[in-house]
């Protein structure tokens, strides 16, 4: 049963990336892709886009938030596979499945909230005082409107 | 030149509030007009939130784009990630009737439309297209002269190409025209259309990140005469700035003379005739004296 779940999953990016099928597994994308260059247990090729056809299971859904969605791999790839695409749908399964960084749903859960990436704390708001702007503050309609978007969008807050 | 409905994002006001300051200042000065605008929201941005649900993602950048096309006003930005989110979000909705539809549905909600009326803007692509890189040397008051710069313009403002149709992705030189234009020298280096590897710093990789950072570090300083980085993104900006502090303490090639980075608006304000300190230099992280921009 996991099994079918698996393939489910699988066949369910596949369908959502359909240009990664042309993929004939070349290598340029992990050959110019900034963060394979520096990361010795990430490579693009390798780790992610192979593991769709040929391993059992997907690995490594943590790692794919090193992606930093630069978009050079969709630069060189001879096949037009658009392997960034690729990407957005694993960290979207990485997500769900509650795998994803912790800083990522903090900073989903921070944007709802205040409708800021960043926790408006005393400091910057020192820090802006100083040079004379406007302090930052909490936005409520701001924030009611994006919770309402959360909802109608099925963005879940933390993983299952 | 028409008034653009200023989109600040999240990083600047929140952890680089002089660049904030001094665009509101100096924009004014070289024929930008700009207006502030209290209800957007995070773009959101593109390595994150984009991942973790498209459907939210675009949501959000639509709800932005409405608020725009409702004071009918195009957007500019100081930050690539808005500019990457918004530009792809504008020209999917434009180009799909259907996701527009869905998108639209959800916008209803909350009683707002989204049209496509808009455009958005980096202030790069606003300094290249409409105030022209002739006509901004004519507005320099004090020319960057001697200065040796190592751009980095970041690949948000540089791909996806075919939307933001920036520069050349492969081999950028808009922002060194820009840089030349103020008058200093533009160095080139291998690793300047490399990712700063800020995702690495957001899932907390300290080695890995140091060492995307020290790369273009190593590459600037070995390869190159520049004194200065300079970028037009905030993460960009800390990597160089406070990233680099960070992997001095990894790569020891690193420790002596660490290279100061000015954001382009910072750069902007130098030639304008602003100080160090009136440009907010004394809040880098990086922020050795170097003289060459202060002769009189």
């Amino acid at each position: 049963m996991e099994i079918i779940k698996i393939k489910y999953i699988k066949d369910t990016i596949i369908k959502q990336s359909e240009e990664i099928e042309r993929c004939f597994k070349c290598s340029a994308c992990s050959i110019f892709c900034p963060v394979t260059l520096n990361v010795s247990k990430y490579n693009i090729e390798n780790a992610f886009i192979s593991q769709l056809f040929g391993e059992e299971e997907l690995l490594a859904l943590k790692d794919v938030w090193m992606c930093s969605a630069c978009e050079k791999c969709i630069l060189v790839c001879p096949q037009d596979a658009e392997p960034a695409e690729v990407f957005n749908n694993l960290k979207r399964l990485s997500y769900q499945k509650g795998q994803a960084p912790v800083g990522v749903y903090a900073v989903t859960k921070q944007i709802l909230n205040t409708g800021l990436a960043y926790d408006i704390s005393a400091k910057i708001n020192a820090d802006r005082k100083k040079i004379e702007l406007k302090e930052l503050s909490t936005n409520e309609s701001v924030s009611k409107e994006l919770k309402i978007i959360a909802e109608k969008t099925g963005l879940k807050m933390e993983g299952e | 030149m028409g008034k653009y409905l200023f989109f600040k994002g999240c990083t600047i006001p929140a952890r680089l509030p002089n660049i904030e300051k001094l665009a509101l200042e100096i924009l004014p000065e070289i024929g930008i007009e700009i207006q502030e605008e209290e209800n957007f929201s995070c773009c959101p941005d593109p390595v994150q939130l984009q991942g973790a649900n498209q459907y939210f993602w675009l949501t959000c950048a639509a709800r932005n784009l409405a608020l725009a096309e409702e004071k009918g006003m195009n957007i500019l930005t100081l930050c690539n990630g808005c500019l990457n989110t918004l530009s792809i979000a504008n020209d999917k909705l434009k180009k799909s009737v259907e996701l527009k539809a869905a998108i639209n549905n959800v916008l209803k909600e909350i009683g707002k439309e989204y049209k496509g009326t808009v455009e958005v803007k980096h202030i790069m692509q606003v300094i290249k297209d409409d105030v022209g890189y002739d006509n901004l040397k004519g507005k320099i008051k004090k020319p960057l002269n001697g200065l040796r710069v190592a751009s980095h313009p970041g690949c948000h403002l540089l791909m996806p190409d075919e939307i933001i149709k920036y520069d050349d992705p492969t081999d950028p030189e808009e922002y060194d025209k820009f840089v030349v234009a103020l008058g200093a020298i533009a160095e080139d280096y291998v690793t300047k259309i490399d990712c700063c590897g800020v995702a690495l710093n957001l899932v907390g990789d300290k080695s890995a990140n140091n060492k995307c950072i020290a790369t273009k570090l190593l590459d600037i300083k070995n390869n190159t005469s520049a004194n200065i980085i300079s970028t037009g993104c905030p993460f960009c900006f800390n990597q160089f700035d406070m990233g680099q502090i960070q992997a001095a303490r990894e790569y020891t090639e690193l420790k002596d003379a660490k290279i100061p980075v000015l954001y382009a608006i910072e750069l902007l304000g130098l030639a304008m005739g602003k100080s160090l300190d009136e440009i907010g230099y004394q809040s880098h992280r990086i922020k050795p004296q170097i003289k060459v921009w202060e002769v009189a």
